[in-house]
């Protein structure tokens, strides 16, 4: 026999005492309706979606629901789910949980989301699934709750590691799964241990060059489908450094990964407008930054330090502040002063002194007047972040602040503020992820980070779904410094703003070299002469740039769909 | 399930309940509930808990239902089509209320003639074909408990009668030979049967999957000197997403005494 039939006999003890006792008996009418209701909530069929026509108040997109449709009936309910930026992995996500409970599959799930997204999972989950779902604040919610939303630092954590190890999950959700890429963190070992019984990872970077990331999330959802560690390591490390390289690896990604891209969804996207704004430093401006970078060629000094030369470099370019900030930092952690270092810091400390101006500020300045609605301000220093404040307020801005270290409520709020009553967000880093802004369009870039992929989460901020403008972002580049070059780069050699990520995913899984970042992080601080620093540039744009026409005519790479 | 179809259950439900409506239009209903049905439906056992001690008024909760959101666009009011959870709480607790019958048909049987009626056991199933996939058939299935007669779409037939629950004026009820116990065991056998001629090529399937699975996960071990403990972790949860299982469960049933040509 394939299948053990079993059958529910507890009907037949009621029936035993009802007719012994005479009675009671239900009436008519409603043992009619009993019928009428269990024969709707019948599941008429192996495949197919029942989901859809439970939530008449959601329309899920054509490609939503066909990534529920292919995970349910053929991935066996575990998939790596990496749809790009603003593609609403959520709903997807949503939409498999709310099939599996509906098909009486999953009863208890729990997702682990970052901190900063617990409620507003909680929150959709709720009113656009009706699904009960709690966000966990006390430790009992783990047993009394059927769906929990988690931030996996707090689960990880007794006495919740250890409750939750005891229940027993049906199905697993994690958000931004691509943080649990190195399988020797405390968070991959947590989710290693959970029982899987159907298991999503939702991530909208998955593959990076490292053909070990993609082993360790493979292997943490599906245990085996690459292979042994061992086996898998001597067979692809040596041939091929990028997933793209080798077609076996590349099909048995795809069969746990689906990938959809803005292009394959066949909506209408508004456009991206791109423009870069060079910004002449100021007298004082250029002496710090040139004070700074001749340090270069200084003997010990700086360079010893665990401070870099390129850190200082990039700080000057967005704020005297910022510079500062990181000076006194050095200051404080030096542990035997030495004259020579504490006259080279005050001496830079000096030429902070004499600046009066930002150039980027007066430039955001006039821009936000111009462009006279919402704004968001993107900026990689939190110094920089509480100068902009003070400066915009100064000039009759309104503006809040946004930190990837508030706390939930506090995001929450910010958000609010900055629809309601803002005219400007200004954001650090780390804020970026997870927030939803798309009543907002326009973003400047105040600096720039290195990592395309964080750019396009900053870009990926404000275009979406839902949002109904053009989108327009403004770089900000200080001429003839490293924020130049980096820009040039990034944005006229290999176009990357109006290229979205899936693309660049191609192109830097073609270059086999590393990350982008890690790169750029090398020719900078490397490089002994600016003349060297572009020839370096150069060839990495060149290699871009062939590993694109390389690309050129091929049928879908490896993050696509089949 | 359409609109109109939902508001015709919710009227169905809360009547047959003994419930009075306050108002009732086209998309709106406002149902004053009854003690009963108040501690069923609305989740406040303090309330109750508090009036029992305390010996005071129940004061029942009354409920406005809107099937027409764009006919009362204003009205405050639970909004209920098919996936909102206040219509599942309805279906689960008509499934609970209702789970026993006895019946009698009324054929108006003209007066000094007997009529005799003859007694059957009425289940209604669910059959549930699970692995990592579902499928539900629903089977309705009447056993004559007199000569162990069985029929199919049983319910549906019952649903075209005339039907009381008290005994109708000059009818009368032939004793039962089998008993309901009984008359459950054949049923059982019999839909097992069927289930087993069945094509099964979904559970092979599962298993096959189940199978690929599981040697994907020795291939990862191999060669470790020491099992880690995670392993039994996944071979415990792919043998709950993959193994085939039928399970049968009663959704409700019940002794019916019809005529002789009823069936």
């Amino acid at each position: 026999m394939t299948a053990q039939i079993h059958f529910d006999s507890s009907w037949q003890d009621g029936l035993a005492d009802r007719v012994s006792n005479d009675g009671p008996w239900a009436n008519w009418d409603l043992f009619k309706l009993a019928v009428e209701a269990e024969k709707q909530t019948l599941i008429p069929d192996f495949e197919g979606l029942q989901a859809p026509g439970r939530l008449p108040q959601l329309t899920p997109l054509p490609h939503q629901l066909e990534v529920a449709k292919r995970v349910v009936e053929h991935m066996n309910g575990k998939a790596i789910l990496a749809d790009e930026v603003g593609l609403g992995k959520t709903i997807e996500a949503g939409l498999i949980l709310k099939e599996y409970m509906i098909r009486g599959l999953v009863k208890k799930a729990l997702i682990l989301v970052p901190a900063s997204l617990v409620s507003q999972w909680a929150a959709e989950l709720n009113s656009k699934f009706y699904i009960p779902a709690a966000a966990q604040r006390k430790s009992y919610v783990w047993e009394q709750c059927d769906v929990v939303v988690s931030s996996i630092d707090t689960a990880k954590r007794n006495p919740h590691r250890d409750i939750i190890y005891k229940q027993d999950y049906d199905l697993v959700i994690i958000d931004e799964a691509h943080k649990l890429k190195n399988n020797k963190t405390k968070n991959y070992e947590f989710v290693q241990s959970l029982k899987k019984k159907f298991c999503l990872l939702l991530t909208a970077t998955p593959i990076q060059n490292r053909i070990e990331e993609i082993f360790n999330l493979v292997s943490l959802l599906k245990p085996g489908h690459l292979g042994s560690e061992s086996a898998f390591f001597e067979k692809y490390k040596k041939a091929a450094r990028s997933v793209h390289d080798d077609d076996h690896l590349r099909d048995l990604v795809n069969k746990v990964m689906i990938r959809n891209r803005r292009g394959d969804t066949g909506i209408e996207w508004t456009k991206r407008h791109v423009e870069t704004i060079p910004i002449t430093f100021t007298t004082e401006e250029r002496e710090l930054y040139d004070a700074i970078s001749s340090m270069r060629h200084e003997a010990g000094g700086l360079t010893s330090s665990q401070f870099s030369l390129i850190t200082l470099q990039r700080e000057a370019c967005s704020s005297r502040e910022a510079v500062y900030f990181t000076l006194r930092n050095m200051l404080e952690r030096q542990e035997t002063k030495s004259q020579a270092y504490e006259d080279l810091i005050g001496d830079l400390i000096r030429k902070i002194e004499r600046i009066s101006t930002n150039s980027k500020a007066e430039k955001a300045l006039e821009l936000i007047r111009k462009i006279n609605d919402k704004v968001i301000i993107f900026t990689e220093y939190r110094a920089t972040q509480l100068y902009l404040q003070w400066f915009l307020r100064q000039h009759g801005i309104t503006s809040v602040p946004f930190r990837g270290g508030f706390k939930r409520g506090k995001k929450d709020w910010m958000k609010e503020l900055f629809e309601k009553k803002a005219q400007v967000l200004i954001a650090t880093e780390a804020g970026g992820e997870g927030i939803n802004l798309q009543f907002c369009s326009s973003i400047i870039n105040f600096d720039l980070p290195w990592n395309p992929m964080r750019l396009e989460q900053r870009i990926g901020r404000i275009h979406r779904l839902g949002q109904k403008k053009d989108v327009e972002i403004y770089n900000f580049a200080i001429k003839n410094t490293v924020e130049e070059h980096v820009l040039k780069l990034l944005y006229e050699k290999i176009d990357l703003f109006e290229k979205v990520i899936g693309e660049l995913d191609d192109i830097l899984t073609r270059l086999e070299l590393g990350s982008v970042e890690e790169h750029l992080a090398d020719i900078f601080s490397q490089s002994g002469s600016e003349g060297e620093m572009k020839i370096k540039l150069d060839n990495l744009s060149a290699m871009v740039k062939f590993a694109e026409d390389m690309k050129g005519g091929e049928p879908r790479a490896a993050t696509g769909n089949p | 399930m359409q609109q109109p179809e939902i508001h015709d259950f919710l009227i169905r439900y809360f009547s047959s309940n003994g419930c009075d409506f306050e108002e009732s239009l086209p998309g709106k209903l406002t149902v004053q509930l009854t003690e009963e049905l108040d501690r069923e439906l609305t989740n406040r056992p303090f309330y109750w808990h508090y009036l029992e001690k305390t010996g005071g008024i129940p004061n029942p909760m009354k409920l406005t239902f809107l099937t027409d959101r764009e006919a009362f666009p204003d009205e405050k009011g639970e909004f209920i089509h098919f996936g909102s959870p206040r219509l599942h709480q309805l279906f689960t607790s008509a499934k609970k209320l209702a789970g026993y019958v006895r019946l009698y048909e009324n054929n108006g049987t003209p007066a000094g003639q007997q009529t005799p009626l003859l007694p059957w056991l009425c289940v209604n199933l669910k059959i549930s074909y699970q692995c990592d996939r579902k499928r539900d058939v629903y089977q309705s299935i009447g056993l004559q408990l007199i000569n162990g007669r069985m029929v199919s779409d049983f319910h549906e037939r019952l649903v075209e009668m005339n039907l009381t629950p008290k005994i109708p004026d000059y009818s009368f009820t032939l004793s039962p030979l089998i008993l309901p116990k009984s008359g459950l065991a054949r049923i059982q056998n019999l839909l097992k049967e069927g289930i087993r001629k069945e094509d099964h090529s979904w559970a092979e399937d599962a298993r096959k999957r189940w199978q690929e699975d599981l040697d994907l996960l020795d291939h990862f071990y191999e060669g470790n000197e020491e099992m880690p403990e995670s392993l039994e972790t996944e071979k415990t949860a792919l043998k709950e997403q993959y193994e085939p299982k039928i399970n049968i469960s009663v959704i409700n049933g019940g002794l019916f005494y019809l005529t002789g040509t009823a069936i």
